[in-house]
C-alpha cells in the first residue's frame, strides 16, 4: 500500500463516528471549536502513529521523508482533518527538545507529545516584546533546585488547554537583548500561572495572556545552557522548511473555491472576474513556491524561504478575505444569530496573518539583512 | 542537481567573459559559435535532455539579455524534436541554422526573424515550418532583441499542432525573464550597498530595504512559477503544462516589469542614463510583457484551461 493510500484509508476509517463533527473545524480564527473532542482526536492520531512523522525513529518518530510528510498534510487537509491541537508540541517544542535537549528531556517530554496526552503552548511574545522579541522582560531565577518565573506573556494560543509552556525568560539579571535568556519548560497547572483569554476583533478568543507570578519548574527543565535560550529559540527556524504549507494550501483552495462558487451563484462573477482570476493565479504560485522550497533539487537556496513564503501567503490570504466580502456584497456586513460565517471569519481573522509569526515588516527586514546583507537601519 | 548547476556555471562563465550586457547591443557571431559549436547548447533538445536544462541555460542568457537567437532556436528545436522531425534537427543542433518563431501568427513583428533559416508559424491550431521568406529588420526599442517584418515567399509545410510549441515558448520566456529579473535585483542591491547619501549607505534606509525585500519576494515567486512550468514540460505535458506555461509567462513577465521599473527608481539619476544597463533590462521586460500574450489574457487562459 502506498503511503498516500495508507493515510487516506486511516483517515477514512477514523475521522468518523464520534469524530465526525470535527471535519473542517479549528484553525486560525476557529481555535475555540470543539476543543475537548479535538484533544481526544490528537490522542487518536497518536495511537495511529501519525504524530512526529518526521521525527527520527530513535526518539519515537517515524523518520518519514519530506515527500511523505507533505503527503500526510495534503491528505489530512483534503479529508477535512481538524486543526491540530497538539501542533505546538509536535512542530515547536518537540523538535527543539530533539535538537537541543538532554536524553532526560527527550524521555520525559517526547512520549507525551507523540501520544497527544500533553499539550504545549509557546511563551515568546510579551506586551513589550512583539516584533522585538529580544526585549523580553519575563525573568527566572534559580533557587533551591527550581526556576522561579515571573512576568507576562501574550498572544499565547491554546494556553488555556496546554499542560506545558516553553518560555523564553531572562535568567541573567542585568543582561540585555539576546544574551542572558534561557529556554525553560514550565508546567501550566500551578498556582503561579494565570491564563486570561484575549477577545480578538473577531469577537472570539483563541489567544491568551499568561501571567507568571513566581511559577516554578525544576532546575533541569532548561533546554540548552542557561543564558543560551536565544540560540535555542531561533535554532528551530533553521529546520523550518514549510512542510505543513501544502496542507495549509489545501485549506486555501477550499476557501477560494467557496468564494468562486458564491460569485457564480450570486451573479457577481463577471464583475469580479479579473480579481477571481488573479487570486486563483496567486494560489497556484503559492503552490509552486512551496513545492520548489521543498524540492532539494531546486537550485539557489536563499536561506530566507520561510520569510518569502510568509510574505507571499499572508497578504494573498488577506486579499482573499476582502474578495470574499466584495463578492458577497452588502449582506456580508450582517452577522447571523449563529455568529460569523466562515467567509466573514476569514475576512476578519486574516488581518492577523500579516502580524503573527513575525510581522510582514519583520520578514522584510530579515530578507534585507540575512539574504542581501544590507547594513542595519541604525546609526 | 549538480549537472544542472555545472551547466549554469559554465554558461554564466562564458557569457560573463564573452557576452556581457553591453555587448548585446550589436551582433557578434562569435557568441553564437561559442554557445553552439563550443558548448553544444543547441543540441540539448535533440539529445533528449529535459527541458529544464534548456531553461537553466535561458536563465543565464536572460541575465545578460543575450541578443543571439538562442531562445527562438531552442524552442523551435524542442518543438521539432517532439514532432519527430529529422530534417532541421541536425542544423539546429550544431548551430549552423537558426529559427524564428511566429507562434502568435503575427508576421509583422518576428523576433530573430532576420538571419533565421526557418520560421515556425502558427496558423490557428496548425504549426507550419516555413523555409522561404524574406525578413526586413525593424528598429526595436529593446536593441538587445532584434525584430523583423517577415513576408512569406512560399507557404509553409504543416508539421502538427501549434499548442505545444506555444507552451514551450511561454516557459522559455519565463525562464529568461526570471534570470533577468534576478540579475536586476542583484544590481540594485549592489548599488544600495555602495551608494552613500546623508553619510550612510542607501541600503541602510528601511524604506529602501523593504522595497528590496518585496522585489525579492516577487522574483522568488516568479522563479517558482517558471521552475514548476519547466518541470511540467517533462512531468505532465498534457495535463499540467497547458496551465502552468501561460501562467508562468504572465507571472514572470509581471515580476520582471516590476523589478526593472523599480530598479531605475532605486538607482536614482544614474539609472536614467543611457550609460547604465538599467534601461536595457527595463526595455526587455516590457518587450517580453507586451509580446507573446499579455499577462491578463494569459492568466485567464490558464484559469480556463484549469477548468475553473
Amino acid at each position: 500500500m502506498t503511503f498516500r493510500k495508507e493515510v487516506r484509508t486511516w483517515l477514512a476509517e477514523h475521522l468518523v463516528g464520534e469524530f465526525a463533527p470535527l471535519v473542517g473545524t479549528g484553525g486560525p480564527g476557529r481555535e475555540h471549536e470543539h476543543v475537548e473532542l479535538r484533544t481526544a482526536w490528537e490522542q487518536e492520531l497518536g495511537r495511529g502513529g501519525w504524530i512526529g512523522l518526521g521525527w527520527p525513529t530513535d526518539v519515537g518518530g517515524r523518520g518519514a521523508s519530506i515527500e511523505d510528510q507533505v503527503t500526510f498534510h495534503e491528505e489530512y487537509a483534503k479529508a477535512g482533518g481538524p486543526a491540530r491541537i497538539g501542533h505546538m508540541g509536535e512542530q515547536l517544542a518537540g523538535p527543539t527538545i530533539i535538537a537541543f535537549g538532554t536524553q532526560e528531556h527527550k524521555d520525559r517530554f517526547l512520549p507525551g507529545i507523540l501520544a497527544g496526552t500533553e499539550l504545549w503552548c509557546q511563551g515568546y511574545s510579551e506586551p513589550g516584546a512583539g516584533s522585538d522579541l529580544a526585549a523580553v522582560r519575563t525573568r527566572a531565577e534559580l533557587r533551591a533546585g527550581a526556576w522561579h518565573v515571573s512576568g507576562q506573556k501574550v498572544w499565547t494560543s491554546l494556553a488555556h488547554l496546554a499542560d506545558w509552556c516553553f518560555v523564553i525568560a531572562r535568567t541573567d539579571p542585568g543582561s540585555v537583548r539576546h544574551r542572558g535568556l534561557s529556554f525553560l519548560l514550565v508546567p501550566m497547572d500551578q498556582p503561579g500561572v494565570e491564563v486570561r483569554p484575549i477577545v480578538q476583533l473577531t469577537g472570539t478568543s483563541e489567544f491568551n495572556e499568561v501571567f507568571f507570578d513566581d511559577a516554578v519548574t525544576p532546575a533541569e527543565n532548561v533546554v540548552g545552557e542557561p543564558g543560551d535560550g536565544w540560540r535555542v529559540a531561533m535554532g528551530l527556524l533553521a529546520f523550518e522548511r514549510g512542510i505543513s504549507t501544502l496542507g495549509q494550501q489545501v485549506g486555501f483552495t477550499r476557501e477560494y473555491d467557496e468564494v468562486l462558487a458564491l460569485a457564480r451563484s450570486n451573479g457577481t462573477f463577471e464583475a469580479f472576474e479579473e480579481r477571481l482570476v488573479d487570486t486563483w493565479a496567486g494560489l497556484q504560485v503559492l503552490k509552486h513556491q512551496a513545492l520548489r522550497t521543498l524540492d532539494s533539487d531546486a537550485s539557489s537556496s536563499t536561506g530566507v524561504e520561510a520569510n518569502v513564503n510568509k510574505l507571499l501567503w499572508a497578504p494573498w490570504h488577506q486579499k482573499l478575505g476582502e474578495l470574499a466580502m466584495a463578492v458577497a456584497g452588502p449582506p456580508s456586513t450582517l452577522v447571523s444569530p449563529e455568529g460569523l460565517s466562515p467567509l466573514q471569519n476569514l475576512f476578519l481573522f486574516t488581518r492577523s496573518d500579516t502580524i503573527y509569526g513575525g510581522s510582514s515588516e519583520v520578514q522584510r527586514n530579515v530578507i534585507a539583512e540575512r539574504h542581501w546583507k544590507l547594513p542595519k537601519d541604525r546609526p | 542537481m549538480s549537472d544542472l548547476d555545472d551547466l549554469r556555471s559554465a554558461v554564466r562563465g562564458l557569457l560573463t567573459t564573452h557576452a556581457p550586457v553591453r555587448a548585446q547591443l550589436h551582433d557578434d557571431p562569435s557568441v553564437w559559435k561559442r554557445l553552439t559549436a563550443e558548448m553544444g547548447l543547441m543540441s540539448l533538445p535533440s539529445e533528449g535532455m529535459p527541458f529544464s536544462y534548456v531553461c537553466a541555460v535561458l536563465e543565464e542568457t536572460g541575465r545578460v539579455l543575450l541578443r543571439a537567437p538562442y531562445l527562438s532556436s531552442v524552442v523551435a528545436a524542442a518543438a521539432l524534436h517532439q514532432l519527430g522531425d529529422t530534417t532541421y534537427a541536425p542544423g539546429l543542433a550544431d548551430g549552423s541554422i537558426t529559427a524564428a518563431l511566429a507562434l502568435d501568427g503575427r508576421l509583422d513583428q518576428v523576433v530573430d526573424g532576420a538571419g533565421a533559416s526557418i520560421l515556425l508559424l502558427a496558423d490557428g491550431d496548425d504549426l507550419l515550418v516555413v523555409e522561404d521568406f524574406t525578413a526586413e529588420p525593424l528598429e526595436p526599442m529593446d536593441r538587445t532583441r532584434p525584430q523583423a517584418r517577415v513576408d512569406l515567399t512560399r507557404p509553409g509545410q504543416r508539421l502538427g499542432t501549434s499548442s505545444h510549441a506555444r507552451n514551450l515558448q511561454y516557459v522559455a520566456l519565463a525562464s529568461e525573464s526570471v534570470g533577468a529579473a534576478q540579475r536586476v535585483v542583484e544590481l540594485t542591491v549592489e548599488h544600495l550597498r555602495v551608494r552613500e547619501q546623508f553619510g550612510r549607505p542607501l541600503g541602510s534606509f528601511q524604506a529602501l530595504r523593504h522595497r528590496v525585500a518585496d522585489l525579492t519576494v516577487a522574483v522568488e515567486a516568479a522563479t517558482s512559477s517558471a521552475w514548476y512550468a519547466a518541470r511540467a514540460v517533462s512531468a505532465s505535458p498534457e495535463a499540467d503544462l497547458p496551465v502552468a506555461a501561460p501562467l508562468a509567462k504572465a507571472v514572470t513577465a509581471d515580476a520582471f516589469v516590476r523589478v526593472a521599473g523599480e530598479s531605475i527608481q532605486l538607482h536614482g539619476g544614474i539609472g536614467f542614463t543611457w550609460e547604465h544597463d538599467a534601461h536595457l533590462y527595463f526595455k526587455r521586460a516590457w518587450t517580453t510583457s507586451l509580446m507573446h500574450g499579455d499577462s491578463r489574457t494569459l492568466r485567464r487562459l490558464a484559469f480556463q484551461r484549469a477548468g475553473q
